[in-house]
Formats: structure tokens, sequence, C-alpha cells
């Protein structure tokens, strides 16, 4: 679950005094959208990112190309010029989930992993994330999903974990939501198996409700939004 | 009337899957059932199996996989691979037969014995992947007609319909990159239904990209939708692609009365799809079509399914 084992390491790097024109080209050729600006040492001194560097040049850069003279002006101009000086960067002990969270709280795309002494670790973008989620979520492997009601209450999980084990089903993840009625909460186990309807027999025997597909949803949804003749919270 | 092949044995009844488990021989009890009281039996041709030509299952699978499988079996493992593959002593000689009579329904159907078949096997086969049993399938037996059909027939281009109401993965990823094997597929919404493949954006690989087709179903979706889906993308995909031969994956488990899925197609729904697919083999196929059993648990609905199925494929 930590950062160090999710996020790309052989980072491609530039200097502060690498020109706009050279960080363009290795975003381009690298499909890449985040450069991390070091210095001797891999110590971290800044960022600049696509968005970055679409500021800095004519919007015809990116479209027809630019005059010789446009090129000639701008030639000068340097990372150091345009980069994100205090970068949000994040320690290679961060978890996925401290992850999100600064990614969140941050709007940002990426985040550099830097250890203790400043030094450039690695990058950690939101796809290294999302592959992080999809590993996680467990749908690489083949499976079915079942979304359970089950009342806010110790102990609901481990019955139905126990009863879906006794029948010999694995599980590829288990989600557990938020859900509209406060006292409750959406229970979505991922199971590695096509037989589920014995389990859903079984679990509905044990007074469980199992939602309507189409009425699932991972994240509470604003009240607008809520799923018609649903009461409110 | 055509001349129909009906592939059916008793010994597909020996594969056994332990308690709990939906894929029983009864499922081919009941398709039988349905069919020789309605007394369509008479108008089939019979077709009996015989193991397959080892070749063939080896020109989709691994050798070490049907190693495994062969091994698992002698070793009387109840289990192959994956908590759903239950299974029993006689499996592997049991998917080996299955094979084997679809082979040699293919065979006299280009022979011209037989303008179509339905066959009534088990195991089912659309999940079995190269090099994996997965979801009740064993050997993948549409996959192997369709590479014998190529192969020692040399057609070009073979259609596949898929619409069981799991996605045919093995089916899929076997020909992914085989532009002379179009896979068309129906079935629920990956995300709620298993195998969490056949998503609408897989399209196939390489050379074979763009002769891959999911319709992916919306739970608690019935007819209506499920027909648009077959009309907006299998029509036109097989008009463009024209095939010379058209295998069907038949799968019953949509069905409103099935609890293996959450799509409620009805009876008729089944009977428009074939009326279809025959259409279809007729325009594009001379008639040719061979329809192979996967999935479909409801012992109530199968006789009446397969009855209609045989009924539609002789009067094509």
């Amino acid at each position: 679950m930590f950062v160090s084992r999710s996020m790309t390491r052989k980072v491609i790097t530039v200097n502060p005094d690498t020109t706009i024109f050279e960080a363009q080209e290795l975003m381009a050729t690298n499909r890449i959208r985040h450069l991390p600006v070091v210095v001797a040492d891999n110590t971290l001194v800044g960022i600049v990112t696509d968005r970055d560097l679409r500021s800095a040049l004519p919007y015809r850069f990116f479209k027809e190309g630019i005059t010789a003279a446009e090129k000639e002006s701008l030639k000068n101009l340097r990372v150091k010029d345009i980069m994100t000086q205090k970068v949000i960067s994040i320690p290679p002990a961060y978890t996925i989930q401290d992850a999100l969270m600064v990614i969140q709280n941050a709007r940002v795309g990426a985040l550099p992993v830097v250890d203790d002494e400043g030094r450039l670790q690695g990058i950690i973008s939101v796809r290294d994330l999302l592959r992080a989620f999809i590993n996680v979520l467990g749908i690489g492997q083949p499976g079915t999903l079942l979304c359970i009601l089950v009342e806010e209450k110790v102990g609901q999980l481990k019955r139905i974990v126990d009863a879906i084990t006794e029948m010999g089903v694995s599980f590829g993840s288990v989600l557990v939501a938020r859900y509209w009625d406060e006292n409750k909460r959406a229970v979505f186990p991922y199971l590695l198996t096509q037989n589920v309807a014995q389990v859903k027999k079984k679990l509905q025997a044990m007074g469980y409700e199992l939602l309507d597909p189409m009425q699932w949803y991972i994240d509470q949804l604003p009240e607008e939004e809520r799923p018609p003749g649903k009461p409110k919270s | 009337m055509k001349r129909t092949g009906f592939l059916y044995d008793d010994r597909f009844l020996l594969h056994k899957t332990g308690p709990y488990h939906p894929e029983v021989p009864e499922r081919l009890t009941a398709v039988f059932q349905g069919i020789e009281e309605s007394g369509l039996l008479d108008k089939l041709i019979r077709i009996t199996a015989s193991p397959a030509d080892m070749k063939w299952i080896l020109a989709v699978h691994a050798a070490d996989y049907v190693k495994r499988f062969e091994a698992a079996c002698r070793a009387n493992k109840q289990m192959f691979e994956s908590p759903d593959n239950q299974m029993c002593a006689d499996t592997f000689e049991v998917a080996r037969l299955a094979v084997g009579g679809i082979l040699e329904t293919a065979r006299r159907l280009m022979a011209g014995e037989l303008d179509n078949a339905f066959c009534a096997v088990r195991p089912p086969g659309h999940h079995a992947e190269a090099n994996q049993a997965m979801g009740f399938c064993y050997f993948n037996n549409v996959a192997v007609a369709a590479r014998y059909l190529q192969q020692e027939w040399g057609l070009r281009r073979i259609g596949i319909v898929d619409y069981d109401v799991h996605h045919g993965n093995g089916t899929q990823h076997i020909f992914e990159e085989d532009a002379g094997i179009y896979y068309y597929s129906i079935h629920q919404h990956p995300t709620f239904a298993y195998p969490g493949s056949g998503r609408e954006f897989e399209y196939g690989r390489g050379a074979g990209y763009g002769f891959t087709k999911n319709s992916p179903v919306l739970p608690g979706l019935g007819d209506e939708d499920w027909k648009r889906l077959v009309e907006r993308d299998l029509f036109p995909a097989f008009e463009g692609f024209k095939p010379e031969f058209i295998l069907v994956s038949a799968g019953f488990d949509a069905h409103r009365d099935d609890d293996m899925s959450d799509i409620k197609l009805s009876t008729e729904c089944y009977s428009w799809i074939m009326h279809k697919l025959v259409e279809m083999a007729n325009t594009y196929t001379e008639g040719r079509l061979i329809s192979v059993l996967e999935g479909g648990y409801s012992l109530r609905r199968l006789p009446e399914l397969a009855r209609n199925h045989v009924e539609i494929l002789l009067n094509g």
C-alpha cells in the first residue's frame, strides 16, 4: 500500500536551465505531463507541467507552429522561469491512500516522491493511482459483484464474509460504501466466481437485502441525484 | 424443411459438478426431453459423439493446459484451477467427447450432409481460455470448431455469435488478433456480472482490431433493449463481415426465470434471435450454422427454449 511500490522510478527530469522547447519535446516524446526539476544529487527544486508550458508558449505553437522570429524571442526562456517552485511532494513511505488524499486536496495530476534529504525518488501520477485502484477492486480478475444492504452495526461484514467463505467462494475485494439511509451501509463483495445464485439465496435467507444493481452507487450522491423513490437520509 | 443435425450423447451427463453447482446434468436432460416431447426428435439428424482428435484441441489450447486438465482428472480431483470448475474423474473424457461431437457435426455439415445443427453438450466452453479453465468451462468448444473450419475446410470468414448472458472471454481472447473470425457477444454488463470482461470498448487487437464487438446489457433490461442492441451492433457488423459460416454460443441464462443473471428475456426473445440468425445464415452462409449449448440453468424453461431453438433451425 506504499507509494514506493506504485510510483514510477525512472523519472524523466529536467534542470532549471533546460529550455522550454526541450521540456516540451520531452513531454511530447514520452507522453507525460509532469517534469520534476532537479539539480545536482537529484535534489528537487521545482516541477513544470504541460499546463505551465501551454501558458508560456503561444497557442499557435501547438497548432500550426510559430515563426522563426517568435521562436527566437522565446529561446532564452528556461524551465526555471516558469516552473512551480513550491512543489507539493510526498515521502516514499506515504500510502496510496495518503497520495489519493493529497492529490485530491492539492488538485494536481502527479506528486514527486522525495526522500528526507529532498532527493527525488520517483513520481506518482493519477494514472499510477488508478492502476493501483483497479488492482484493489480486483476487476482485472473474473468475478461477480454483489451489493448487499446492511444495518450500520458491528459484526455485519463478518457474518457476510463468513457465509460466503463457507460456500468456498473467494473474494476479489470488498468495498463498503455510504448509503442514502445513514443507518445503513452498502457492501460490495467482488466474488471470484460465476456461481453466485446460491450465494444470493443464502444471503437473502439470512435476512440481507440485495440491492437492484441499477440502484448501486459507490459514492454518496448529491441529494438531487438520489434515485427516485428513495427517502432522504 | 432443413436437414438439421442434433448432437446429443448420454455420456455428456457423466460430467458431475457436485453439490451447490448450477451446471448439472439435469440441464441437458431438460434440453433433450423438451425436444423429445415435442415430437421433433424424429425430424432431426441424430449425431453421437466420439472423442476429438487431440490435434484440434491443441489448435486452441496450450499443450501444458491439456496435460494439467487430464492429470487432474486422472488424480480424481474434484476441482480444476478455480472453485467454479467442479469436476469428476470423467470430466476430461466428456469434454473431449463434446468437442469431438461438434467437430463431427461440422464435418458433416461441410460435407453437405446437413444444413445446420444444434449441439447439446456439456461441459460448456466459452469461458475457457487457451491456458485456463474458467466459469464451468474446460475446452472452448466453439473456438475449436472455428479453428477446425478454418484449417481443415479453409474458411476465411467465420462469424461467432455468443448470446449467453455472460461474456465469452475465452472465445474473444483466443480470436482477438484474428481478422478471419468475428466474435460478437451480447451479455449482462461486465460491471455487474461474471466474468467482468466484454466491455463496449473491446474491439480486438492487432490484425484482429475491429473483429470483436460487445453489447453489454444493463441489469434489469429485457427483450426490447436487448433486441435493439442486437440490431444496432450485430446486424451491421455481419453485413460488413459477410461470414461464410455462423457459430452460435447459445446460452439461455438471460431468461427472466434464470437466476444466474439480472437480464429478463422472454422465451419469445430467444426465438427472435434464432430467427434472425437463421435469416443471416441464409443471407451470408448458404444456411450454414451450428449452435452449441453454453449456459442456461432454468430446468423449468430449458425444455421449451430447446424445442423452439431446433424448430427454428428445422424450419429455417
